[in-house]
């Protein structure tokens, strides 16, 4: 009995001891992952970030979409929501029970203003999740924290890193380290009306070759302008953009050989030389009647297109972004009720060149303006278990910019929205004259609901003659210039413009403006610890 | 005796005291702490603690010295808070008078009318006036006068220096201002017993006799309310005047005031400078107490308060 009790007891603890250890056991193996090894392969990654966030509890994931832009821009949203529909059918595909969901997608058109609201709500955890908005913005916002740094993240994407134009890259790094994936750029052709041209004699052909060897200068285009207000074939020379939000006229001063930021000192620059010649010839054109003293008063919409698309301009300083928007605004209204232009219209009646160099031996320029996918740096916040899975929603919000970063995705905004590919896979696309039949038809796999806001932007904007154009100007961004992201950039910008409204107006000669512009930056002294004004005003110079 | 007065003081004016303290006095106290911190950008975690002294000051102090646009803003706030505040508390005062002698119907609708401007969202009701005084053929002044054959060319109304850019500011905001006086006044006006109209009217008095013998003189507490609030609202004012000044319609230099400058270095140009703006509220707010005050001994506030004579306690 004895031995039977023993033997009872021994079994108990023997059953207690391996029962306590398979319990053990199970609670190791229940050791909840929230964090996963990128690896590279995005749809093992984004299966490996959907089991993690299952195993935790997780069936839901909810994000929002901040963006801004013209009304053709929209993809800057969209994109985001079709990459999260690309990431459910992975999940769908590989039976993991999780959903991202897009819950709030804003688009605004000032992309100044939907900066200013992401700063003001950000700290208070009210701010989008996906935050498309210019490189210009982006050392202030990783600076203080606001957005997350994915360099880790991205040095296992690097295939996909390498695929993007590397100054498209830079331009989305603070610090040496990258905080974003470049969604769109752009260049601002120099426009040309040909029938003006033709009214003066004025021959195209191989302009843009003598333009690109720098043969072409400002002179010129200041002798064809004359010519083409004196002639009587055009009411101006010279239209061009106004404000300082859209930087265009800096390309001046790239043009006659400046430059607007120092890369030791890490300070801007008031170039001095540089930025006379600019105020020299716009005061010049003013003064000859070319360009309009009161352009920066113009209205955009009302003035500003319709003289060029009306021809009543030779010369124009405009944006690829004018291709579409001639196309799809109302601005041609020489028939009577303003209508959009036709592709073969614009086509026929506009070419392009890059920006001229300023003087002989000078070379020319374009400027780019990247716009970049930024994710919120807590990014994921609306979700449950948040502090504890952090590290999950944040690479999972990395591989949704990933995502939409995918080649047709880039292709689809910059052919409905006239913006260059950031991508080189992207630019093949536009190319493929069987992938925009496609699209033109929205017979592509894409998100409904994308495709149902598309729908009438694409039919507007789909065509051989845009996708060409393109194409025509992606060489551009080899000349091309970025305004400096630098946090004091926007004010300095600011008195460029008022200093050159001045001049314009004939208030202030080009001298004068480049005084205001030193005491200007001289009066706040923040601002002026971060600028240095070099050179000075040239003697004996002549123009044209 | 003393001890129960205090307490029937303080249950009445608790819920005052509470107000001004959790609205005024708290934000008043928190705006003078952070402009002596270096925030910005709504930052606090990072800069609500890093104390600057005057930096913020002198840095202002600096720009009020330096900056060349200076003397126009300067100019610029003076007449523009001068003219605008005798037109919106006149105009108020006369819109409430005339409102006062026709019918209800009609009174209401006039005031309904005035009160239009104010109602308007301020970028619907800014863009109406962009298009209004715009400086080339497109502006609907120019073209009128155009077509009247008044003129032959636009006029750059908002760009002629410096009346013209002051007339279009002045205009613009002197519309929203009219209808707050407006009100005041016209609460004060039927405050007034009837039967004294009516005795002055059996008298034989006209309407102007009325407003300046009876009504006039019965509303110097609502007169002296619209003028100190008004002139404090206008020297803080920046909304419409922004987006003129924004939009090219008005020179910038004679377009701008003090606190548009102020919320232009702040907040205009991709920084959000809070310690520098906070600086800034602190000296507006100084001039506005100091404005303030020079009002109330101009319009003699402390004859107003004293205990009528004759009565008893």
């Amino acid at each position: 009995m004895k031995g039977k009790f023993g033997i009872l007891v021994a079994l108990v603890v023997f059953f207690g001891v391996v029962a306590s250890g398979c319990i053990g056991g199970e609670e190791t193996s229940k050791t909840k992952t929230t964090k996963v090894e990128l690896t590279g392969d995005f749809v093992k990654d984004v299966v490996a970030i959907g089991k993690a966030l299952e195993e935790n509890g997780i069936n839901e994931v909810k994000f929002s979409a901040w963006g801004s832009g013209d009304p053709n821009s929209v993809m800057r949203v969209h994109g985001i929501v079709e990459a999260a529909r690309r990431i459910n059918k992975v999940w769908e595909e590989n039976g993991v029970n999780v959903r991202v969901i897009i819950t709030d997608k804003y688009y605004t058109a000032a992309f100044q203003d939907a900066y200013q609201e992401y700063l003001s709500k950000q700290p208070l955890g009210q701010a989008g999740d996906f935050f498309v908005n210019s490189y210009a913005f982006l050392p202030t916002l990783a600076d203080e924290g606001y957005i997350l740094e994915i360099t880790e993240y991205a040095n296992a994407y690097k295939s996909v890193i390498d695929d993007f134009y590397p100054s498209l890259i830079e331009a989305s790094k603070f610090d040496g380290k990258l905080y974003g994936l470049p969604q769109d750029t752009e260049a601002r052709p120099f426009y040309i009306r040909t029938d003006v041209a033709a009214k003066i004699g004025f021959n195209l052909d191989g302009l843009e070759e003598k333009v690109k060897n720098g043969e072409f200068t400002w002179s010129d285009v200041h002798q064809w302008a004359k010519k083409a207000k004196e002639n009587g074939a055009a009411e101006w020379g010279l239209i061009h953009r106004k404000g300082s939000a859209h930087p265009d006229l800096i390309q001046f001063i790239f043009a006659f050989g400046g430059k607007l930021y120092d890369e030791n000192s890490k300070k801007l620059v008031v170039d001095v030389p540089a930025i006379y010649k600019w105020l020299y010839v716009e005061w010049k054109f003013a003064q000859d009647g070319l360009l309009p003293e009161d352009i920066m008063s113009w209205d955009w919409a009302k003035q500003i297109h319709p003289a060029i698309v009306e021809g009543r301009t030779l010369f124009d300083i405009g944006g690829t972004w004018y291709w579409t928007e001639w196309q799809t605004k109302d601005y041609y209204g020489k028939e009577g009720t303003p209508r959009p232009l036709k592709p073969e219209e614009v086509q026929a009646w506009l070419a392009y060149t890059l920006f001229p160099a300023g003087e002989e031996g000078l070379n020319p320029v374009t400027l780019s303006q990247p716009f970049v996918w930024m994710i919120n740096s807590q990014a994921g916040q609306q979700n449950p278990s948040y502090e504890e899975l952090k590290e999950l929603y944040h690479e999972l919000a990395f591989l949704m910019i990933i995502k939409a970063s995918d080649p047709d995705i880039n292709a689809i905004h910059s052919v409905i929205s006239a913006h260059l590919p950031v991508r080189k896979a992207a630019a093949e696309l536009i190319r493929d004259e069987e992938w925009l039949n496609e699209l033109k038809n929205l017979n592509l796999d894409l998100d409904q609901e994308v495709k149902d806001n598309l729908r009438d932007i694409v039919a507007t904007t789909v065509h051989p003659i845009n996708a060409k154009f393109l194409a025509d100007v992606s060489y551009m961004l080899e000349y091309t210039k970025l305004a400096p992201a630098h946090p004091k950039y926007p004010a300095l910008a600011d008195i460029f413009k008022e200093a050159l409204d001045k001049v314009l107006r004939g208030d202030m000669s080009p001298e004068d403006g480049v005084e205001y512009i030193i005491q200007k930056v001289n009066a706040d002294p923040e601002l002026a610890q971060n600028v240095e004004v070099i050179g000075e005003v040239p003697k004996d110079w002549q123009f044209p | 005796m003393k001890g129960k007065k205090l307490q029937t003081l303080s249950f009445f004016l608790s819920p005052m005291i509470i107000m001004v303290g959790l609205f005024y006095l708290i934000p008043l106290i928190f705006t003078i702490y952070i402009s002596f911190t270096k925030m910005k950008n709504w930052n606090t975690e990072k800069y609500l603690s890093e104390v600057v002294g005057f930096y913020n000051y002198q840095r202002l102090f600096h720009m009020f010295q330096h900056d060349p646009m200076i003397k126009a803003i300067l100019l610029t706030t003076v007449i523009f808070v001068g003219i605008t505040l005798i037109i919106n508390v006149l105009g108020g005062l006369l819109l409430a008078l005339g409102t006062f002698f026709v019918n209800e119907s009609s009174a209401s609708a006039i005031r309904l009318l005035w009160l239009l401007p104010r109602m308007s969202p301020i970028a619907v009701y800014s863009l109406v006036w962009y298009y209004f005084f715009h400086g080339s053929d497109i502006g609907t002044l120019n073209s009128i006068l155009m077509k009247l054959g008044a003129i032959s060319t636009p006029i750059p109304w908002g760009q002629m220096t410096p009346w013209g850019a002051w007339s279009v500011i002045i205009f613009v905001n002197g519309l929203v201002g009219v209808s707050f006086g407006m009100i005041v006044f016209t609460s004060s006006l039927n405050q007034i017993p009837k039967e004294l109209v009516i005795a002055a009217r059996v008298d034989g008095a006209s309407a102007w006799q009325i407003s300046r013998r009876i009504l006039i003189p019965l509303t110097k507490w609502h007169f002296l309310y619209v003028l100190t609030w008004q002139f404090l609202s206008l020297l803080t004012t920046y909304p419409h005047l922004f987006l003129l000044v924004e939009w090219d319609l008005v020179n910038r230099d004679y377009g701008t005031t003090l606190a548009l400058y102020v919320f232009n270095t702040a907040f205009g140009r991709g920084e959000q400078d809070q310690g520098l703006a906070a600086a800034a509220a602190v000296i507006l707010s100084i001039i506005g107490i100091l404005g303030g005050l020079v009002t109330l001994k101009v319009l003699q506030f402390e004859r107003m308060i004293h205990e009528p004579r004759g009565d008893i306690e």
